[in-house]
This record gives structure tokens, sequence and C-alpha cells, in this order.
């Protein structure tokens, strides 16, 4: 597990194989838990250190008016560009806590 | 400073002990941002604070004395909130180069608090694993425990300061609770035997030498310390109810805009309009201070000099004041109250398209009615780049001072009569075609300088959403002050500087029976040496000499312009100047003349800002001159369509 090198966004498949989703298509409210960050290591250092790290668990809370997401992480609030959302890759949680 | 001949429990001191005792010991604050560190920062220094810049950027130091008891003094200095210790921030590389001891009107710290919001534990101490490198006395500071507690969560303390080797105090600071403990630790810190700092970053995300990607660097860490705070009894704290309920309206489709527009809409109108009467107020302590000094002092140069030189000189810093208090008031309540993050998340989309933050939404705007407090403002902004490309765009908003000048020319040019039915008048329309023209020069300078000189770093835009808190009144009130000190400090030397400068110009040669007309003297000159440049305008030497005091401030050509043409009271009576100008400018080049003002950077005062905030002359040098070019070329060109 590691990051992997930037891919073109346009043209994926919504669900990969094992389950991958792409967090903008995260229902509200919907427990996931972060698998990978298709994100080069600079732009993905402050995701890094505000603890959005592989293995985490994130749950988007609500949609700002733009349409961008607001996720929970560990208890803190974060508000993404839709566009770096669809770079977080996770997998859905059983549990929904 | 501590006293030479006493030392905790009678030893003897040590050579070097000797040898370091010329300063007081030096701790660093740090912590991520909204973790309550500046409102503890404040609590144990209060007024005994000083702000300065580290060299060569534009980072602001907070460095306080904190008055420990046994009458001992140490020093304190607040480093910028951040998350890590990347090479690609401004913030973090200064908090860096502090505590590893390269910064030099510093000494390395001699201990150091990490502060942290105890109800988001588990990201925020990611900063523990770090600073523990430093192998310096530390003390972690758990903060807003209340809250902690309320939303139902928990820790035992005792354990983590056994688990991480570290001493560990709760706090809740806007109050004050554990504040007193704190200073215990503070008392307690000694000078220690300062070495050579590390040839090697010691703190940086990816530490050197190993190489594994950061990602998995910062994985290792997480695991350690969910460990950590597993076997300390963490209790993860539930949602904040009250920031849940806030947020459904204020980030709400429909309610969350209209709330934004009406802050934003309050925070304008308040420095538009509710600051002139304390503005007029302080003009008129001004003048009749004024008036007073001048009836002191015998008639004569000197007294012009005080009187029209110095004291116009500093009235016109002053004046500022009100307005930059009130703007800094209300960001300072939005900023702790935690609505300016959920402000930025709204304008982000929109300022995104155009390479700018969100966060510079509320600045920019405020430039409609002065520059000034609107280029001190976009400190919010995070990004440096973001920053200088939100302030070298910030004149082109049309500010309440071009007002003046547009108001006299378009009333003297522009016909009255009806463009769009009862809706739209010519003149209204040429108003709105100047407000519009400002907009777009911003937004295209924007895109150039995003695409050009201020290419955006990489980075993804992540946006903290602290959970709302009653903001502190001390805090904001202490903050306050210091805007107001830097601000007269390092701008009003400038503004000072230029005033003094025009006085004199007006001055000289002086005839047998005093100053000399306007025509005859320096200024007059220099406005006859720029006429041939300024003459494809349509300009004049009279219109030269106004572009040239307007330097001091744009609506000062409006004053200027009735002095030469023998107006008296020149702003009260237009209608004489107006005929008066009719005959001197054509049509098309008082057009020229409206474009000119609108592009042009006539305001001495916002070069100084701008100066101070990007901490040379550098950009505002260019910005004086790309403005100019602009100012030139639209002139130009209106000059010849119409």
């Amino acid at each position: 597990m590691g990051l992997t090198a930037p891919k073109v966004i346009s043209g994926l498949p919504k669900e990969e194989a094992d389950g991958i989703l792409r967090l903008g298509d995260i229902p509200l409210s919907q427990m996931v838990e972060l698998v990978r960050i298709d994100l080069p290591a600079e732009r993905a250092e402050p995701l890094l250190e505000r603890g959005v790290l592989p293995g985490c668990r994130i749950c988007p809370v609500r949609s700002s008016p733009t349409g961008d997401p607001i996720i929970s992480v560990d208890g803190s609030l974060l508000a993404l560009r839709r566009e770096t959302a669809n770079c977080l890759c996770v997998r859905l949680l059983s549990d929904v806590s | 400073m501590r006293d030479l001949s006493t030392t905790p429990e009678g030893a003897t001191l040590t050579r070097s002990q000797v040898e370091n005792e010329v300063r007081s010991p030096l701790i660093a604050l740090i912590g991520p941002p909204n973790s309550g560190k500046t409102t503890l920062f404040n609590r144990l220094t209060g007024l005994r604070q000083k702000v300065a810049n580290y060299p060569g950027v534009t980072v602001e130091k907070y460095v306080g004395q904190v008055q420990c008891d046994r009458e001992r003094t140490v020093e304190l200095v607040d480093l910028p909130g951040v998350h890590g210790f990347s090479a690609r921030t401004l913030d973090e590389q200064v908090t860096r180069d502090v505590l590893e001891g390269h910064v030099e009107d510093l000494p390395a710290p001699d201990a150091v608090v990490l502060i942290v919001d105890s109800t988001r534990l588990e990201s925020q101490l990611m900063l523990v694993e770090p600073v523990l490198k430093l192998e310096i006395p530390t003390l972690l500071v758990l903060n807003m425990w209340d809250e902690l507690e309320e939303r139902g969560g928990n820790l035992n303390e005792m354990e983590l300061a056994d688990l991480l080797g570290v001493e560990v105090v709760k706090t809740n600071a806007r109050v004050g609770l554990g504040v007193e403990r704190v200073k215990e630790f503070l008392s307690g810190v000694e000078i220690r035997e300062r070495g050579l700092p590390p040839p090697v970053r010691v703190l940086s995300n990816v530490p050197r030498g190993v190489p594994l990607p950061m990602i998995d660097v910062f994985t290792a860490r997480r695991r350690h310390l969910d460990k950590v705070v597993d076997r300390a009894s963490f209790v993860s704290p539930g949602p904040s109810r009250s920031t849940a309920a806030l947020d459904a309206v204020f980030l709400h489709r429909i309610w969350g805009p209209l709330v934004f527009l009406a802050v934003v809409v309050v925070v304008f109108q308040s420095i538009f309009t509710w600051a002139v009467p304390l503005m007029d107020g302080v003009e008129l302590l001004i003048t009749s201070s004024g008036e007073w000094l001048a009836s002191k002092l015998a008639d004569g140069w000197f007294q012009s000099l005080l009187i029209d030189g110095v004291w116009a000189g500093v009235g016109s810093v002053v004046v500022f004041l009100p307005q930059i208090l009130i703007l800094f008031l209300f960001l300072g309540i939005l900023e702790d109250s935690g609505y300016m993050a959920r402000a930025a998340v709204i304008a982000d989309r929109v300022m995104y398209r155009v390479g700018l933050q969100g966060r510079a939404f509320l600045p920019l705007l405020s430039g409609y009615a002065c520059a000034i407090p609107a280029i001190l403002a976009a400190r919010t902004v995070e990004n440096e780049r973001d920053r200088l490309a939100t302030i070298f765009i910030t004149p082109f908003m049309t500010c309440s001072a071009r007002l003046p000048v547009y108001a006299l020319l378009i009333a003297a040019f522009i016909p009255e009569g009806r463009l769009l039915g009862p809706f739209l008048g010519y003149r209204a329309a040429v108003l709105l075609g100047l407000y519009g023209l400002g907009i777009i020069a911003a937004v295209v300078t924007a895109f150039l300088l995003k695409r050009t000189l201020l290419r955006a770093q990489p980075g993804s835009f992540v946006m903290d959403l602290p959970s709302y808190r009653l903001p502190s009144a001390k805090s904001i009130g202490l903050r306050l002050l210091d805007r107001s000190k830097i601000f007269l400090r390092r701008a009003g030397r400038v503004i000072l500087a230029v005033t003094i400068v025009l006085w004199v110009l007006t001055q000289f040669p002086r005839t047998d029976a005093g100053p000399p007309l306007i025509e005859d003297s320096a200024l007059g000159r220099i406005g006859q040496v720029i006429e041939p440049a300024i003459e494809p305008l349509g300009f004049d030497w009279r219109i030269g000499v106004g572009l040239v005091t307007s330097l001091a401030a744009r609506e000062v050509i409006v004053g200027t312009l009735g002095t030469i043409y023998g107006v008296e009271d020149a702003t009260n009576d237009s209608i004489t100047l107006q005929e008066t100008l009719r005959r001197d400018l054509t049509l098309p080049a008082a057009i020229g003349l409206l474009v000119f003002f609108a592009f042009a950077l006539q305001c001495m005062s916002t070069v100084a800002v701008m100066r101070r905030e990007t901490g040379g002359w550098k950009w505002p040098a260019l910005q004086f001159c790309y403005m100019l070019a602009l100012a030139y070329s639209g002139a130009f060109i209106a000059v010849r369509i119409f």
C-alpha cells in the first residue's frame, strides 16, 4: 500500500474490483475506510498531516452549498474540494457506527 | 532576567550557566491551528508581548514575557499554527527553523509547549513524535478539555504522560483553567547549554535518510499513536451537537449562502458607512489640534512644515484606524467563532476559478471601502502565493477614495439622460462601467499571476472546520492592539515621508512674499516636465500636477485642481470647478482620466502597506508599474475611442 501515480480522473468505473469506491460517490452518513490516496506526495501531504491516512475512518457528513463534501475524520470536520475527494479510494464498512 | 546570586536549591553555577545568564529561558509554543494556542499565549503574556517579523519573511513573530512566581520571567514565542513540518508551507518552515535554532535573533528554545485540541486528539498528537526528537523538556497541553468531557470523551492523562514521556496538563484556556500549571512548568525551565544547531534537519515530514514514502511514515506514526491513546483509556468524544446544528444552517444549500451574503453586507457596510463618523471624528481631532498648535507658533515655514506637513501626514495615517479596527474586530469574531472556515468553503468554488482561495473573499470585498485594511486582512489566506496574488489585485477594487474623483468628472462631462428606461441613466452607467473595469482587471491579473509569477505550489485544498466556540474578548482585544501598533509604526513612516516631500515641493522656490504660486513651485515644474508624457492622453500640466499630488491620496486631486484653477473651496463648490474643467479637458480626455484613476495605484498608503505585507519593495514596485502601465494604455485607448 502506498501512493500510486496520479491517474486521469475521468472515465474510471464507479466501482473497481475489491469493492473500492471513490469518496465522492459515497452517500452521506455512510462510514467508510480509506484504502488508498490517488495523489502524488506533495498534493497528499496536507491530507496526511490532518490524519487522512489509509486505515482511517471517514464519514461524509454533509454537502456544501457548492456540492463539495464535508467529511468527519476521527472527530475532525474537514472540507474538501470534490476533485480531491475523488482521489480518495475507500471501502464500505460493514458496521455503520 | 534571573537573579544571578541565587539558583534553585542554592547549587553553585557552572561556567556555562554563567555564560548563558544574560538571557531569560525561551520556550516555544507550538500546536495546530484552532487549538487555542493564541488564547493560551495571551493568557500567559497579557500585554507583555511584542510582534515583529521573522527576518526576511512575512510570517509574524510573537514573543512575550511570562511572569512566573518567585520573580522569575521567561520568554515565550508563539509559533504559527502547524500540522506538520512540511518543506512546502512557509509557516511550517519557519516553525522548524525556530525550534532547531536556525533563526538569527532567537536562541534555540530551552523547552517546548505543545498544545492540542483534545477533542481531535488522535490526529493532533501526530506532532508529538517529531517534537520529541528535539530532546528538550516538553509539556503537552490538552486544551478544550471541557468540551471533550461535555461530548462524552475521556482520557487518563497520567497514563498518557507515562507512555509519551512528557508532562501533561489539561486546560480550558478560554476561561483560564489549568493555566497556572502551565506556568509552573515554565518557571521550572532552565537554560540549556547551547550547542551548534544541527546540520541536518531534525524536524521534517519525511525523515532524512529514510527511504520510505511519506505515507508510510505517517501511517506508522499513526499506528503507534493509536496504541498509546488506547492504553491511556481514551474515549472518543461524540460529535458536537451545537456545531452540527449550526452547520445545518450555515452550510445549508439555500440558507448558507444567504447568511454568507448577510455577513458580507454587514462587514462591508460597517467599514463603508459606519466607520465614517469615527473617521470624521478623528479628522476633526487632527484639524482642531493642528489649529491649536498653529496658534501657538509664529507664522513661517516651520509652522507650515509642522501643520501642513507633519500634522497632515500623521492625520492621513491615523484616519485609517477606525476602518482597520472595525474590520479586524469583525474578522477576529468570525475567525475565532469558527464561522470564517464555513464562509471560506462557500466562497471557495467561485474564487478557485480565478485561481484564488475562498478565504480571500472577505478581504477582497473590503477593498471596495479601502485597500489598506483589505490588504492587512488578507493574512487569513494561509497559502503565501495565494495571499500575494490576493493583495496584488486588491487595489483594483474600486475604493471609496476614487468616488470623489469619479463624481466630479462624471458630473462635469457625462450628460444626464436615460440609457435604460427609468433604471439606468448615462451617469450611473459610466459609474457602473468603472466598477466593472476594476473587477475585470482584478480577475485577469489574478489569472495571469497564478499562471506566471505565482504559479500555485502543489497542495490539495483541505479546510479544517473547527467546532463553533465563543470568541474570547481578551484575545481579540489584544490582537487589535497589535494590529494598530504594526500599522501605525510601519505604514505610517512611509505615508508621513511622502506627505512631507510633497509639502516641500509646494514650498520652493520661495518668493519674497512667501511660498510660490503653484505654477512656479517645484511641484508645478514637475507637472510641466511630465506634460509631454501625458499629452497623448489629452492631459495638460495642471492635470499632471493633480496626478502627482493624488499619489498621496486619490481624492487630493479635487482640491489640487481647485487650487490650480484658482477656485476657492473646490470640494464644496464643484460647479465652478466643473465649468473650468470643461474648458480645459475634452470629453474623451475626461473619460481617459476616469479610466486612468480606475487602474492606477495612486495611493502611497497602499504602497506602504504592500511593502510591509510583502517584506520588501519588489512587489509594491511591480504593482505600481504594472498598474501605471495599465492606466496609461487604458487612458490612451479611451481617448482615441470616444
